[in-house]
């Protein structure tokens, strides 16, 4: 799950990255509506946290951008100003979502989640293959009753894999879509992670590598 | 009296409008009859009679006389007469007899009707022609014919007036309509009244300059609100967040945490510093109570000397020219002033740059001035400086940079003093700041004795 965070309040936009990440997500950070359009035009993000009142350009051009460029990414709006009409307003410039600050943080990463579980119509909250459950939202998973100690990394490696639902995923977009942009694109570091869950799932294997193209379950 | 219509000014420009005709046409028609009535007045009246025949010789035996007066009534002259006698025609003097005999003995009374009415009852003469009846007929008839046209007209000119008054007064209507439209949400409307320039287009291009300060007004307000909110609500979110994300790190230790807990005091002291300059807004926006006496120079002293370390440190170069400059006011809220136009010039200057800070008096008013080297300024960015949270490059951000308050709280006290802030980008860069305080004012002394 790839998120990019675009606040112009630097120690904020730090320290929502950080609780993001914590929570297994890939966050890219900007600062202001340039960056956040040229990052978007580069990655693929699932969905963009927007603070409206940035400077500059505004959050309301930076939304409207977006939708007209038509991607599939959700936006999540940010703001200071919490009246309904205000709340209408960013809604009605096609934000899918609208939080008036100050907020908790366990609400920002439920409705983040919300908004990419939305993105994908049809997926059940709880994820399943075999005996292996993945509780998207509590971030728990459980093989044959025994919960597993996984990673954030490893937990959104797996989400994606099932997910997928028995298509093959390539390192390329494990690497787009679990790691930000501060990865190294030339390490091995998904080649680590998936042999690391590879083991932490135990037998009888689950993870299947199809040579060239990358893993499915 | 709810069955009364609406008195709108279309209706009482109408009553007004016929009205007015009304009284105009009676007051026509009035003239017209006493004119007409004149005019029948020196009208021929004739008479006949029967004149005893011991009055007119000429006549001989009781001929038959008819005589044509200018008028009537005992003084009546006849102007001209014919006998049916045998004889000759009546001299004027004979006429003259045969009038005092018709008329003689008769009470001295102007209405003709009368006097012909007792000539007859005397067996003297008859009435051979009742020209009164035919007079008053006439006049009659004529008032009457006059009084249908008048009432005709008045009503065809109370629909006109209608028609007029709803003419004239339709752009009211549209406006009256559009400014029902007007709220505080949708300012940017106009009036925009078309047409001839003439006092209702005056009236709704006066109205429309009202929306305009008004528009501004509500503009500057809801900027305030909203940039007041942004800078009070994210180091609030931002305390939140801190918390929230260190306390679900399940690897938190105490030195972890202790480091969390100092950035929230420090954002905590920053929200402060925001208040309080708020409240320091608003208080000298609300302007003084009562004046002391200070002298600027003094209070420039006192906040230079709090700063000489910043300016050591980013190695400013200071240029002090400090002559008295005596005024009166709030000193603290004077201090804040200056403390603010010097943060302002040693915040935003090059490294090893020029503050230059000057006090004097000239032309009744001491002044303050402050200039510094520094980045360039667009001279059409400066107004917008002084508004609340305004700050260059666009950054709108509260961080090292400052509140964003600093110009519009200094603008807001020395307005409250009677004086002003004048502010001037410097073509090399950085800003000149001049505050303007009015001369100290002498509290009256009674006099003695």
């Amino acid at each position: 799950m790839r998120v990019l965070i675009v606040e112009d309040h630097e120690e904020l936009a730090a320290t929502l990255a950080l609780g993001l990440r914590r929570e297994g997500m890939a966050v890219d950070v900007a600062h202001d509506g340039a960056g956040a359009l040229s990052r978007t035009a580069l990655h693929d993000y699932d969905v963009v946290v927007l603070d409206r009142d940035l400077p500059g350009m505004r959050g309301d051009d930076v939304c409207r951008a977006l939708v007209e460029r038509g991607t599939r990414t959700c936006v999540l709006m940010l703001t200071a100003a919490g009246a309904i009409e205000d709340r209408v307003e960013g809604l009605t410039l096609g934000a899918d979502d609208y939080m008036p600050k100050p907020f908790a943080f366990a609400e920002l990463v439920a409705r983040v989640r919300a908004l990419v579980r939305r993105a994908q119509p049809g997926l059940p909250p709880v994820l399943a293959a075999g005996d292996l459950r993945l509780d998207c939202a509590q971030r728990i998973a459980r093989r044959g009753g025994h919960r597993l100690e996984l990673s954030p990394k490893e937990l959104a490696v797996l989400e994606l894999l099932l997910t997928a639902e028995g298509a093959v995923v390539s390192p390329e977009e494990l690497l787009e879509r679990v790691w930000d942009e501060a990865a190294d694109p030339f390490s091995n570091v998904v080649k680590v992670t998936v042999s690391r869950l590879r083991r932490k799932l135990g037998d009888p294997p689950l993870i299947e590598t199809v040579p060239h193209a990358g893993y499915r379950i | 009296m709810r069955w009364l219509p609406r008195r709108t000014v279309r209706l009482r420009l109408t009553l007004l409008y016929g009205a007015l005709f009304l009284l105009a046409g009676a007051a026509l028609l009035g003239i017209t009859y006493v004119l007409a009535a004149g005019q029948l007045e020196t009208k021929q009246v004739t008479i006949s009679g029967t004149v005893p025949t011991h009055t007119l010789a000429t006549v001989g035996a009781a001929g038959a006389l008819q005589m044509h007066f200018s008028s009537t009534g005992p003084d009546a002259v006849p102007t001209s007469g014919t006998a049916s006698g045998a004889g000759p025609a009546p001299s004027p003097q004979e006429l003259q007899a045969a009038a005092r005999v018709l008329l003689g003995g008769v009470p001295s009374k102007g209405d003709p009707t009368f006097i012909l009415t007792q000539l007859a009852k005397d067996g003297h003469a008859i009435v051979a022609e009742q020209l009164d009846t035919q007079r008053s007929n006439e006049l009659r008839s004529l008032l009457t014919v006059s009084g249908i046209a008048l009432a005709i007209m008045a009503l065809v000119s109370v629909g006109l007036g209608w028609l007029m008054a709803g003419r004239v007064l339709a752009p009211l209507g549209t406006m009256a309509a559009r400014a029902q439209r007007i709220s505080e949400r949708n300012l940017h409307e106009r009036l925009a009244l078309e047409g001839p320039d003439d006092e209702l287009r005056e009236l709704a291009d006066t109205f429309d300059g009202l929306l305009d300060r008004l528009e501004h007004a509500f503009e500057a307000q809801r900027r305030f609100v909203a940039n007041a909110s942004h800078e009070l609500r994210t180091p609030l979110t931002l305390e939140r967040a801190m918390v929230e994300v260190a306390l679900a790190d399940p690897a938190a230790d105490v030195a972890s945490l202790r480091k969390i807990c100092e950035r929230v005091i420090a954002t905590g002291e920053e929200q402060e510093r925001l208040i309080e300059a708020l409240l320091t807004l608003a208080r000298s926006q609300r302007g003084i109570a009562e004046r002391e006496s200070f002298d600027l120079a003094d209070l420039t002293r006192r906040v230079l000397a709090s700063r000489r370390a910043d300016i050591r440190r980013r190695r400013l170069h200071l240029d002090l020219r400090l002559e008295p400059a005596p005024t009166s006011g709030e000193p603290r809220l004077a201090e804040r002033l200056i403390a603010n136009l010097v943060d302002n010039a040693i915040r935003h200057n090059h490294r090893a740059g020029l503050v230059q800070v000057a006090t004097r008096t000239a032309a009744g008013a001491a002044t303050i001035s402050v200039a510094n080297s520094g980045p360039i300024v667009p001279p059409e960015e400066v107004a917008r400086l002084l508004e609340p949270f305004e700050r260059l490059t666009g950054a709108r951000r509260a961080t090292a940079d400052g509140s964003g308050l600093g110009l519009s709280i200094a603008a807001a006290i020395a307005r409250a003093h009677g004086g002003a802030l004048v502010v001037e980008a410097q073509p090399e860069g950085g800003l000149a700041v001049r505050a303007d305080f009015p001369a100290p004012q002498r509290t009256p002394r009674p006099l003695a004795g």
